[in-house]
């Protein structure tokens, strides 16, 4: 059987629910794995481990008493340390925050709980889900679990560490220009920006509130189809929450992709951000598997992708400002330089330009909308492996080109999930966009495309250091 | 159009208007920092209809309790 702390979710709530796994044993295993591993990780900036052993122990009762409520009774997870925990500290990895005790929980985390998920604790994330990697904020960011001198990416980088390592078997994370997707490619596991709208942001603390999202991370695209299961659904305390019916995201999973439509916006791939001969192999072994499950590709025009990274970028500094001008301007020592430099140019932008911006949203969310409609979904890597962790040029916000943000600007649900690994043994990773509220065919896409293959099957190798 | 490449006292004198009292090495990033901004927006089509409403527009049904 497979080590109890590398169960998925549906894994273990099958032997959850057939009374051959205690939540209570599940939940000890992952506290004893990061208590022995965590060090080399710092995945977790704050454990609830008395309150999870007594959370578990209540839904071991639930459980033995009535049968499981959900697929997640019983189930540990943790939550990036910008979604709201009543009497939990919620850092947002910024010195600001330092002694913030929330009074009520965010919806998703109401949603888990009422589910009866056992939460772990909160998950290292860029300072405010924006500036980083940083080494003078609250603290010290996340390392790689496939190789600690290498960075998780951001801003979900706890989240996708804490997956990667066995730490937990779900999460939830944010993601406003790729933050879920980054990780979860960094990271060799699935994560999931569902449409906007779709799953409710409120008592997430905001990074740009026009482009963010909240969603999950997790072993395979099943798991992030049972949490998308849980958290999806109209909450009328977020004013952008869609009010809209939630599919039966996990039954849509049929492994079926015969006769599947996937555009390839070749010109983005080849012209304006050309891959890596590595990634670009690994993408056309990718395609080529679903062309062998009986799968068309074909390409796809899109607009340029400095368009919508100049969109969201002009109107993310502008949002970001908004939310943090009083403290840029009576206490910016307290931001990491990171985000401070990211965000404080903010103030300097003429409302008539913010405007124009979300203006030419509207033309770029139309374009991408009016493509998807060609094809079931798009496909194309969510980013290059991941590089080494240190400090990024701190205009590299403006300037790095993103394979990710794109589909924030158009709202479209995009799915990460791992399609191999490099030389170094760091993850490659696949991207795949879909249809506005169409979340369902884009996880039934990865999950087909997961259980085709074989890169489930390998794990990061984290051995405790020796304390002799 | 602006300046691609505001001058550091342009900088200041904005920063002045938008309430920033900085210390000289946050100016210095903040200099940085915007040009870099103004380039995006620079790179921003602007040709647009006068009726070209943006993206948010207001729902007032959200609001109702």
């Amino acid at each position: 059987m497979t080590d109890l702390h590398f169960l998925t979710i549906a894994e273990a709530s099958r032997l959850i629910a057939a009374r051959k796994l205690s939540p209570v044993e599940l939940v000890d295993t992952y506290l004893e794995r990061i208590a022995a591993l965590d060090d080399q990780l710092q995945s977790f900036v704050t454990l609830t481990a008395d309150r999870a052993r007594k959370e578990a122990r209540v839904a071991e009762a639930e459980i033995v008493a009535k049968g499981p409520r959900s697929r997640m009774h019983g189930i540990p997870y943790c939550l990036k340390d910008i979604y709201e925990t009543a009497g939990i500290r919620t850092t947002a990895q910024s010195k600001l925050l330092a002694d913030n005790v929330p009074a009520r929980d965010s919806t998703c985390q109401q949603r888990l709980d009422a589910a009866g998920g056992v939460l772990l604790g909160k998950n290292a994330t860029w300072e405010f889900a924006h500036g980083g990697p940083s080494w003078d904020v609250l603290f010290p960011p996340a390392r790689n679990p496939w190789n600690t001198e290498h960075s998780p990416a951001g801003s979900s980088s706890g989240s996708g560490a804490a997956i990667a390592a066995g730490f937990a078997p779900a999460t939830l994370g944010s993601d406003t220009g790729g933050s879920i997707r980054g990780p979860a490619a960094a990271c060799g596991i699935a994560g999931l920006k569902p449409t906007y709208g779709l799953v409710s942001r409120r008592g997430v603390l905001p990074n740009c509130f026009s482009h963010d999202h909240a969603g999950p991370l997790a072993w395979t695209a099943e798991d992030v189809a049972i949490l998308m299961q849980i958290i999806a659904g109209h909450d009328p305390e977020d004013p952008g929450s869609l009010d809209v019916p939630v599919p039966d995201f996990v039954a849509a999973l049929t492994g079926e992709v015969k006769g599947l439509v996937i555009g390839v916006p070749w010109q983005w791939l080849e012209k304006e951000i050309p891959l890596s001969p590595a990634t670009r192999a690994s993408f056309d072994a990718a395609l080529e598997v679903f062309r062998d499950l009986g799968a068309t590709v074909r390409p796809v025009s899109l607009p340029p992708l400095l368009q919508f990274d100049d969109v969201k970028r002009t109107i993310a500094v502008v949002e970001l400002f908004t939310i943090h001008g009083k403290d840029l301007r009576t206490r910016p020592e307290m931001f990491g330089s990171s985000l401070r430099y990211r965000i404080i140019a903010g103030g300097l932008v003429r409302a008539e330009e913010y405007m124009q911006a979300v203006r030419h949203r509207t033309v770029l969310a139309r374009a991408m909308q009016e493509a998807m409609a060609t094809v079931d979904v798009v496909m194309l890597p969510t980013a290059e492996p991941a590089g080494r962790l240190e400090s990024l040029p701190p205009e590299s916000l403006f300037t790095r080109p993103s394979f990710t943000t794109a589909f924030n600007v158009g709202g479209n649900p995009a799915l990460s999930v791992c399609c191999g690994f490099a030389e170094n043994g760091l993850p490659f990773s696949l991207q795949i966009a879909g249809r506005v509220l169409d979340d369902a065919t884009v996880l039934r896409v990865g999950d087909a495309y997961e259980k085709a293959t074989s890169w489930r099957n390998r794990r990061p190798d984290l051995v405790a250091k020796s304390t002799a | 159009m602006a300046d691609a490449s505001p001058t550091p006292e342009e900088v200041a004198l904005l920063a002045r208007h938008a309430g920033l009292e900085l210390p000289a090495e946050y100016l210095r990033q903040l200099v940085s920092a915007y040009g870099h901004v103004r380039r995006m927006i620079d790179r921003l089509p602007l040709e647009r209809s006068r009726d070209d409403e943006p993206a948010h527009t207001f729902d007032p049904r959200r609001f109702v309790p």
